[in-house]
């Protein structure tokens, strides 16, 4: 056989590189080696990389070439690259949370999401760059550094997924995972021009997922359109028995999506002009293919942020406190017992994580706890009876991602309402355990990336994902890549 | 002025699942530290609980048996504090919603006369593990105890003695243990009992200032605490003092309660739903199967023995003692022995035994079969009695099954010519034996019947040559 000529183009999704893959137009290894010279020199430019498994990588893809060879491929993901986010277990290399207090920990344990992954033939290359614990949108309290937009190195690439978005925005052949507890794959996928698909609460196992804030938290796909999204999430979803809240999946006839609600609280005041007219545009070209777009608000919309304040924290208070230096976590040497757990968790913990784990300690303790954490739950009932309601008039809701573009590295950090501003329209999707799709939708008068987000019923994932599939076939946003670090 | 003592419980008892209450490793006390541990006990980051059914079918049978009301709907929360043995830093408990309402436990008064102490709830827990603080300065921490499944059982309060306290966790203990709910082993630290003690002056409606003692773990500690926190209770208040709500310690040695941290200074769980367990769903169904697989309580065993078997009740109360002791005197039943002799054999050999040999009825080598065939030949007087019991002490002692011994043992024999051969020989030989029986001297009886069984060579059926000897006695 002769080699094949060339790798595919840099901007290459999944589902093209398998077809390159299946007509032996390069093989699984020559793609992983490509692979693994983008993360080892843009990748970590731009700090989106932590770690790399070159070893174990190019030897998974051998393994793939042997069976595409023998004919019994694993399925459509059979050799093609992938990352986890440092927050998802992995059997390679470290799964630290980008915490210093969970600094160098091995799991030694695959995430079920990533078992499943690697049984079908895809290949781990990499661990990706986040915040803290998930904990923030920039990417700035990760103990691994600043990760860089690609679209604009000044600026951040949203978080708390920014290392695996930022992947996804910057090439092609290869999906990402990461996890979204109030908007983390979403706003990082607008940020850095990729698509990025946060299931159904319980679609996918959070076996392996270090906890954020566990009625939140899913483990989601980033890559370069809706199809590689699609194709991901059949591969991680349904019931795992290391999960108790895991999904059991009905088979799911995808009836197509043929009326689309514009939610009216997206194209407010406090939304950037520019992102509300290509929102709204994209509203008009799913029009002109016959797609009925309505406009609905959405009620209590307007709380849903403090809401999901109180809940995550609430549930971070608690999910961290195993991070005591005791069993898991740094330990710092004491004298006392008191001063270990004061010492070990003040050093290991970076501010923004100490920040929320004190505010939601707060909002559970005696005298307090009535005020908010049970009142935030109320409310959040409010807000996924609200978003049902406007969902049986609907099949799917359209608003952008983030209410602002990319914004320069440190402009936010030190003020974390502001920095809390960046989850307004996307918490609400996780307070309702609804499916949310983020898809690039344009570029604004600075070249920076525009997203907006398909949200649909608890359940209707493939059928919001058909939707994006479609609409990227009409249009080429998606298939934009910034200059600069060539493949 | 009198005082009247006023005692609430919580009772904790580990459930005796094969695994641990949210996750597959093995519970078992005695192991190995840490040895039984794995990333869901152990608290891993990525690692999520997921609840043992088997924990939760054995909580809704002490339910039943305790007369609660299950909820059909119960949840789980996390009680969140730091604590080198908590490696999550929480422990998942029933909090707010627990899967039992209700119930009571009935336990005899001092004087004799049952009495009713009525339940506030019971919920489903985790253990924590151990710590253990050596006298060089330093704690080690063993996690195989990590995760194990706990019911705990929270009465009312009601006015009662030290003694009568004991009696409550120990009726609660005869419960749990006849149900196979728990080994209730307080040596074994799977029974441990918290107890809330306040005092008021006899007559009075409203309840004292209580004080809390926690981890009582035997039954003199229960009902000494009672006592002496009581008296040092009255104490204060006759000098004109105020009891504080506090937790208190009590140490076992030196007979007194210290004061360990006040109300003000209890700590803040900061209770919430735990985001990893759904909602636990206990359907009508699954309380029927749990209660048809009951077993027999003791008040309708004892009513079966001594009303429809015409046991007499002293007999009775020690085939009740254990639940296995009743089964086992079942099972010999069923094998064809009649309630009398089953009842016979069991308490004249099976319990001496068990009591020569200090075993537990499960570790008992004999089975029912086995000794209802041996005891069947007896009663068909192949064998004499002695023999059957010689039987059963050889079958324990070499190992030998009692049928296989039984069938290499000779049958006795009582055929009446041969009988009275042997009879006549020995009467020949001893007249002056049977001048003395016939003055009146009965005992000699058992020497001549020695003497025939001697000269028999342990053949004859000594029965039956009894009654030829008083024949040929009183006849001549």
């Amino acid at each position: 056989m002769s080699s094949p000529p060339s790798l595919p183009p840099r901007d290459a999704t999944v589902g093209e590189v398998t077809r390159w893959l299946g007509e032996h137009r390069c093989s699984a290894r020559q793609l992983i080696d490509g692979y693994l010279d983008f993360l080892e020199h843009l990748g970590r430019e731009i700090g989106a990389v932590v770690e790399t498994f070159p070893e174990q990588a190019r030897a998974a893809a051998d393994q793939s070439d042997q069976r595409r060879a023998a004919g019994e491929i694993l399925g459509p993901l059979d050799g093609i690259p992938f990352t986890a986010k440092m927050n998802i277990t992995t059997e390679q290399g470290t799964s630290d949370a980008s915490s210093s207090i969970l600094k160098g920990f091995r799991a030694h344990e695959d995430a079920t999401a990533v078992r499943r992954l690697r049984a079908a033939g895809a290949v781990l290359t990499g661990k990706s760059n986040c915040d803290e614990f998930a904990m923030g949108a920039s990417n700035e309290t990760s103990c691994h550094g600043v990760v860089s937009n690609p679209w604009d190195r000044s600026r951040v690439p949203g978080g708390s997924s920014g290392g695996a978005a930022a992947l996804a925005g910057s090439h092609g052949w290869a999906f990402h995972l990461g996890s979204d507890t109030g908007g983390s794959i979403r706003q990082p996928a607008a940020f850095c021009s990729a698509t990025g698909f946060k299931p159904t609460w319980g679609r996918v196992s959070r076996r392996g997922l270090i906890a954020f804030g566990s009625s939140l938290d899913q483990i989601c796909p980033v890559a370069r359109d809706s199809e590689d999204c699609r194709q991901v999430l059949q591969v991680m979803e349904g019931h795992d028995p290391l999960d108790a809240t895991s999904l059991t999946l009905d088979d799911e006839t995808v009836q197509p999506i043929s009326r689309v609600a514009l939610v009216s609280e997206g194209f407010g005041p406090a939304i950037d002009e520019q992102i509300a007219t290509a929102v709204q545009a994209a509203a008009g070209q799913m029009a002109d293919q016959g797609i009925e777009i309505i406009e609905r608000s959405l009620p209590h919309i307007e709380a849903a942020n403090a809401c999901y304040q109180v809940i995550a924290t609430a549930e971070a208070s608690s999910n961290l406190a195993r991070y005591d230096g005791v069993h898991v976590g740094a330990r710092e040497s004491s004298k006392d017992l008191q001063s270990l757990y004061e010492t070990s968790r003040h050093r290991g913990f970076g501010s923004e994580v100490r920040r929320r784990i004190l505010l939601g300690t707060f909002v559970l303790s005696a005298g307090y706890r009535e005020a908010y954490y049970t009142r935030a739950q109320a409310v959040r009932d409010l807000i996924r009876e609200g978003i049902d309601q406007v969902l049986e008039e609907c099949d799917a809701l359209l608003l952008p991602v983030s209410p602002f573009a990319p914004f320069p590295i440190g402009e936010r950090i030190d003020d974390p309402i502001a920095l809390y501003a960046c989850d307004i329209l996307t918490v609400i999707a996780n307070l309702a355990g609804v499916p949310a799709l983020a898809l690039p939708c344009g570029f604004d008068a600075s070249g920076l990336p525009i997203g907006m987000q398909l949200m649909g019923a608890r359940g209707s994932d493939h059928r919001l994902l058909e939707l994006g599939s479609r609409w990227q076939q009409w249009t080429d946003h998606h298939r934009a890549l910034p200059d600069g670090g060539a493949a | 002025m009198t005082w009247q003592t006023v005692v609430g419980l919580e009772i904790h008892a580990q459930m005796s699942t094969e695994t641990k209450m949210f996750c597959a490793c093995v519970r078992e006390t005695g192991a190995e530290a840490n040895h039984n541990i794995c990333p869901v006990c152990t608290g891993w980051p990525g690692a999520l609980p997921v609840l043992n059914a088997e924990a939760v079918r054995r909580a809704i049978r002490a339910a039943i048996s305790l007369g609660c009301q299950i909820q059909p709907e119960s949840r789980f929360d996390r009680k969140n504090y730091f604590y080198p043995d908590l490696p999550k830093g929480y422990q998942i408990s029933q909090f707010y919603r627990p899967y039992a309402l209700g119930g009571e436990i009935h336990f005899p008064r001092e004087d004799g006369t049952d009495a009713v102490l009525p339940l506030v709830r019971i919920h489903m827990e985790e253990d924590a593990g151990k710590s253990i603080h050596a006298d060089d300065q330093t704690s080690r921490i063993d996690l195989n105890r990590c995760s194990s499944p706990l019911l705990e059982i929270v009465t009312e309060p009601l006015p009662m003695s030290g003694v009568e306290a004991a009696n409550c966790v120990r009726s609660t203990r005869e419960i749990l243990r006849w149900i196979g709910v728990s080994d209730a082993d307080m040596e074994k630290g799977n029974l441990r009992a918290d107890v809330n003690v306040s005092v008021r002056p006899t007559g009075s409606d409203p309840l004292g200032t209580r004080t809390e003692l926690k981890n009582l773990n035997s039954f003199v500690s229960i009902q000494r605490s009672v006592e002496v926190e009581s008296a040092r209770q009255i104490q204060v208040l006759e000098a004109g003092g105020v009891i504080r709500q506090e937790t208190r310690l009590w140490h076992q040695e030196d007979e007194v309660t210290e004061e360990m941290r006040g109300k003000e200074d209890s700590p803040d769980y900061r209770y919430f739903p735990d985001p990893d367990l759904p909602v636990v769903i206990i359907e009508l169904t699954d309380i029927e199967r749990e209660r048809s697989s009951l077993p027999e309580t003791p008040a309708s065993r004892r009513v079966r023995l001594v009303e429809q078997l015409q046991i007499a009740p002293r007999e009775a109360e020690s085939i009740l003692a254990r639940r296995e002791f009743g089964d086992f005197f079942d099972a010999m039943m069923a094998a064809g022995l009649s309630a009398a002799s089953a009842s016979n054999w069991f308490r004249g050999e099976v319990l001496r035994h068990l009591n020569e040999l200090e075993l537990n009825l499960d570790d008992y080598p004999l089975t029912a079969e086995s000794i209802a065939a041996v005891v069947k030949s007896v009663e068909e007087d192949r064998i004499s009695v002695a023999k059957g019991r010689e039987i059963l002490q050889q079958s324990i002692a070499d190992g030998r099954s009692p049928t296989e011994i039984l069938a290499g043992t000779s049958e006795q024999v009582s055929d009446e010519s041969t009988l009275m051969a042997w009879v006549q020989g020995v009467l020949e030989s001893h007249p002056d034996v049977v001048d003395k029986i016939r003055a009146g001297d009965a005992r000699l009886m058992g020497f001549l019947t020695g003497q025939v069984m001697q000269a028999s060579k342990g053949a004859a059926n000594p029965r039956k040559v009894q009654q030829i000897l008083q024949r040929l006695i009183q006849q001549s």
